[in-house]
């Protein structure tokens, strides 16, 4: 009886250690979310900028946060991917980093500053958070949630967490992503597609 | 106390084993379902027609009458209309058994008829924070678990699947008053062709809020069909998830 009041204690402790490290956690990710945010606003803010000028500074501000590579492959999916060259996996990467970064770009531009809220943090396993957010817009909110992983070991010029996926309104980027390219490579090969991330 | 250890060793071990990333991990997070299509060849040129339709008529004049017509009354308009589809909301959400939300949706169809002059200002919204439910037949399906079933895409109304054109052609179509043509005193509208021209209003009156958010997606798209269906099929997940 003695032994199993003592092993509920410490049982007990560890989750409660366990819980809080997930709070902090979730507080440091939210806290680095909404400072960034806040430059963000700031940088649009500027009048001064250029429209080109204003994008790339953002992007560059946000680069340490997202994990472009990881979202590269993911779009293509393990089985596609392993069948790449070097050369190929090379391209491929840089032509999707770019894009994204295109389409982030393009965005922004729709972007006048509003408000935005974090609305809940998920938590589904230890090294996954999920970042509910909102864009408050008086007629219609606009709902965006940032999924970040923990890699394991962190990556040189990166943040500890990273954004891996962004799904709006519930559509996902990768899994929209996915579906394109392999309904793409079911008729064409990973070269034509290269040509036509580069034509984009 | 040794007990105690082994149990702490099985826990540490337990989180490092669960801690590890790998690319399997993501795998099974990304992993599109196949989704059967029957119709893909059909849908396809359907995608290009509706394509073509809102870039060079839709679009262009909702953008016209967009920069003609002041937002504030635009926004009226939608209110108007969002407010006579109170029945498709009402009753859907009472078949989800959603009683809070068929509540409110009836306090705000009462308060936006009266104060809101006919539903043109949604006092619900401003003045008493009472939001709306949106919810369809295709949603109460999915709610009950019925599948989406293949994906359809009609003309002019865009991407569907079989469930939700069940829903929205079939027992939703009950429920619009905007739908309602034959000659009895209780219709607002008289006949067919007053119907489709109010509901082209609507149309118009609706893309000139979104039409630069199209363009703005379809950017992002390497292939137009299936880029659009999975959004379609995603967006109508979540919708059913909430």
């Amino acid at each position: 009886m003695k032994i199993i009041s003592k092993v509920l204690l410490v049982l007990g402790i560890v989750f409660t250690i366990g819980q809080s490290a997930y709070a902090s956690e979730q507080e440091e990710v939210k806290e680095l979310f909404l400072k960034k945010i806040a430059t963000v606003v700031n940088i649009i803010k500027e009048s001064t900028n250029t429209k080109e000028e204003r994008n790339s500074k953002i992007v560059q501000l946000l680069t340490p946060t997202i994990d472009f590579e990881i979202m590269a492959k993911l779009s293509l999916g393990a089985k596609e991917w392993a069948k790449l060259n070097e050369e190929q996996k090379t391209t491929f990467v840089k032509l999707y980093v770019e894009r994204m970064k295109q389409s982030y770009s393009s965005k922004l531009d729709a972007y006048s500053g509003q408000e935005i809220e974090v609305t809940k943090i998920l938590q589904p396993k230890s090294n996954r958070i999920e970042l509910v957010t909102n864009i408050v817009n008086p007629d219609n909110n606009l709902e965006i949630s940032y999924k970040y992983y923990k890699p394991a070991k962190q990556q040189e010029g990166k943040d500890t967490w990273l954004i891996y996926d962004v799904t709006i309104l519930g559509i996902s980027i990768l899994k929209t992503d996915r579906a394109q390219f392999s309904e793409f490579l079911r008729t064409k090969t990973i070269d034509d597609l290269i040509t036509r991330l580069s034509n984009s | 106390m040794q007990l105690i250890f082994s149990f702490l060793f099985l826990i540490i071990s337990f989180t490092t084993v669960y801690s590890s990333d790998s690319f399997d991990e993501f795998e099974e997070e990304i992993k599109v379902e196949k989704r059967i299509d029957p119709l893909s060849g059909y849908n396809r040129v359907m995608t290009s027609f509706n394509d073509v339709t809102y870039e060079y008529v839709l679009s262009p004049v909702a953008k016209t009458y967009g920069d003609v017509v002041h937002e504030d009354i635009r926004k009226s308009v939608r209110n108007f209309f969002h407010n006579l589809l109170f029945p498709v909301r009402f009753v859907n959400n009472l078949l989800q058994l959603k009683f809070q939300n068929t509540l409110e949706e009836t306090e705000r169809f009462v308060l936006n008829s009266t104060l809101g002059f006919f539903g043109f200002y949604d006092i619900g919204q401003e003045e008493f924070k009472i939001y709306p439910h949106n919810e369809d037949f295709g949603q109460t399906l999915g709610y009950w678990g019925v599948g989406s079933g293949f994906h359809i895409v009609w003309p002019f109304f865009g991407p569907s699947n079989l469930r939700d054109s069940i829903g929205s052609f079939g027992v939703d179509s009950y429920l619009n008053p905007l739908i309602y043509y034959d000659e009895r005193p209780q219709n607002i509208l008289n006949n067919i062709e007053d119907s489709r021209g109010i509901l082209l209003f609507k149309k118009v009156n609706d893309i000139s809020f979104t039409y630069k958010q199209y363009k703005i997606m379809k950017k992002d798209a390497i292939d137009l069909y299936p880029y659009l269906r999975d959004s379609y099929e995603q967006y109508r997940d979540k919708q059913i998830e909430e």
